[in-house]
């Protein structure tokens, strides 16, 4: 089922998307570049209205915001790399080499999988440097924020890019599941997390387990053990993934 | 039947490189193939023909584990695709319907892509796949830039990745201009030649008719008609054209003359239909022309009317009309 040879394939398809890749370093590295970048210069004009750029409380509040952005950019990638070869009609072709459709369908969840981790990899590089540089005199980022930041954003990265991966086999189409992923996590997530009446059913909210996991406190005020954080973000990168796998070896093409 | 090959497995061999036995796919009510019974000799170039909707894409698709019999057993190069699809199809190139591209990658990416499905040696066949092809030159630009005919050759070069004892060829010449037409079937037997089995699969008679030694006819999802193509020429009506003075006399007389099923006068030109039984030779040619220069009439012109895989693929299948 891990097939090196196949996933490089993938990560070819993906890499060849020059304007994909640009736009999915943009949204996160660039963004955390544009947000360090104007703060330290609000900070060099006015230093008495401004605090310094970096240092422990910003750096996690940018890893909170550039957290979504990573959803997005996994939404994006996942789902090309999800219904490449549908969209394009070559899935027929690589099928008639009688290669498991599994091996085929789970090599385009690593290859999403290598993308998105590069994006993250430089997006947490900058971020980490640029709040430990910034930071002036607020108190400094140690190994473990550091740490807790970039698991936040690859957890996101590997959640968001399996979701995507999956609805994309199912569908067929990158289109609609990039629409209805980015509306589901800049939309619905939020007001979701927002609503105290929905209890403890919150808890299957993913980016509240995502925010579990990573340490920070839950932006929805919702409190889950460890285990059941753990749990939910499987869940949630389980269901689509097998569904994905289902549908690819299963239609008739 | 093909006359004249034997299925056997000695030596590991299999003579034939399609087998299949009751083959059958429905969609719903719908039957797309019923019982279908097809061989194809090892070595040979296969034509498949059928009408537009008649099953020839439904049954390249079982062929290659695209989709599932609903009853029946495929056997490709000697195995089960059903049950060992990826040694069936190991030694298995195909071009099914317009061969599709990433557009965004280049030729050969796009190959090489296929080729990490398919193992490391075929990795180290791009190169001498697109000279084959003559598509060196263009490799690295990418597919979005290329012609029809271009992908075309690019689909020859992915099948020829697993060096392929089998090619199934889903109407490679669609879209084809005359020149890549020559081309495609020069190409198609040198394959041949190479030992190589080509099933081909046309609405274009004449294609067929020029490219491939043995066919079967497919109509409403059934197998008409399988063999060598000048046995299956062979089963057709046979006629013969006489030009001759007094074209409606002539047609009279020579409606008498035993073995004649038939006389026809289109535009001058007596059409003299023959039954199965009578041969096209010497005898009843020389019957016909004495019969018509007793009674007086003077003969231009005798020629024996030629059957077409066309005439016969007429006969043998169901007319549209006839399916409204």
């Amino acid at each position: 089922m891990f097939d090196l040879t196949l996933i490089k394939a993938d990560v070819l398809k993906l890499r060849r998307r020059h304007g994909m890749l640009a736009l999915a370093f943009l949204v996160t590295a660039g963004a955390a570049v544009l947000i360090y970048t104007v703060t330290a210069l609000q900070h060099g004009a006015n230093p008495i209205k401004h605090g310094p750029a970096g240092g422990l409380k910003n750096y996690q509040n940018s890893i909170g915001f550039l957290t979504t952005m990573v959803l997005v950019v996994a939404a994006l990638v996942g789902a090309t790399a999800g219904a490449a070869d549908i969209e394009s009609g070559a899935f027929r072709d690589l099928a008639a080499t009688g290669r498991s459709r599994v091996a085929l369908f789970t090599s385009r969840l690593f290859g999403g999988w290598a993308v998105v981790f590069t994006v993250v990899a430089a997006t947490a590089t900058i971020t980490a440097v640029a709040a430990s540089i910034l930071a002036g005199p607020l108190p400094v980022l140690g190994a473990t924020a550091v740490l807790d930041g970039t698991v936040s954003l690859l957890l996101a990265g590997a959640l968001g890019t399996a979701v995507a991966v999956g609805l994309a086999a199912v569908v067929g189409s990158r289109g609609p599941v990039i629409a209805v992923l980015l509306g589901f996590e800049l939309a619905v997530l939020p007001i979701l997390s927002a609503l105290k009446a929905l209890g403890s059913a919150r808890q299957l909210i993913p980016t509240q387990a995502l925010e579990r996991i990573a340490g920070t406190a839950p932006s929805g005020g919702v409190h889950m053990a460890l285990i059941t954080a753990v749990l939910v973000v499987g869940a949630w990168v389980a269901a689509p993934f097998l569904a994905g796998a289902w549908r690819t070896r299963t239609q008739e093409i | 039947m093909v006359r004249g090959m034997t299925i056997s497995s000695t030596n590991g061999q299999y003579s034939l490189a399609v087998h299949t036995q009751g083959l059958s796919k429905r969609f719903g009510s719908r039957a797309a193939l019923q019982a279908i019974d097809l061989e194809v000799p090892r070595g040979t170039a296969f034509g498949f023909l059928g009408a537009n909707g008649a099953g020839k894409t439904t049954l390249i698709r079982l062929l290659l584990g695209l989709a599932k019999p609903t009853s029946g057993s495929i056997r490709v190069l000697g195995r089960d695709v059903t049950e060992n699809p990826a040694g069936a199809l190991a030694r298995v190139g195909a071009i099914i319907e317009e061969p599709r591209f990433h557009p965004h990658l280049t030729g050969r990416e796009n190959l090489l892509v296929h080729a990490a499905a398919r193992g490391r040696e075929a990795q180290e066949r791009i190169d001498g796949a697109l000279e084959r092809v003559g598509l060196a030159a263009r490799g690295d630009d990418k597919v979005k830039t290329y012609s029809l005919g271009m992908r075309q050759r690019l689909g020859v070069a992915r099948c020829l990745l697993p060096d392929p004892e089998l090619l199934i060829l889903d109407e490679p010449m669609n879209g084809l201009d005359p020149a890549g037409i020559l081309e495609f079937r020069r190409l198609i037997r040198e394959l041949v030649d190479e030992g190589r089995t080509v099933l081909l699969s046309s609405h274009l008679l004449d294609e067929v008719q020029k490219t491939c030694d043995v066919a079967a006819i497919v109509d409403q999802g059934q197998i008409v008609a399988q063999g060598r193509i000048d046995e299956l020429l062979r089963g057709g009506a046979r006629a013969i054209e006489i030009s001759a003075d007094r074209p409606l006399d002539a047609a009279r007389l020579l409606a008498a003359v035993p073995g004649v099923t038939r006389t026809s006068d289109d535009q001058d030109v007596l059409r003299v239909t023959l039954s199965p039984e009578t041969p096209v030779d010497r005898e009843i040619v020389t019957e016909l022309l004495r019969r018509l220069l007793d009674s007086g009439i003077a003969v231009d012109r005798v020629a024996p009317v030629t059957t077409s895989l066309e005439d016969r693929f007429l006969t043998m299948t169901t007319r549209l009309e006839d399916r409204l």
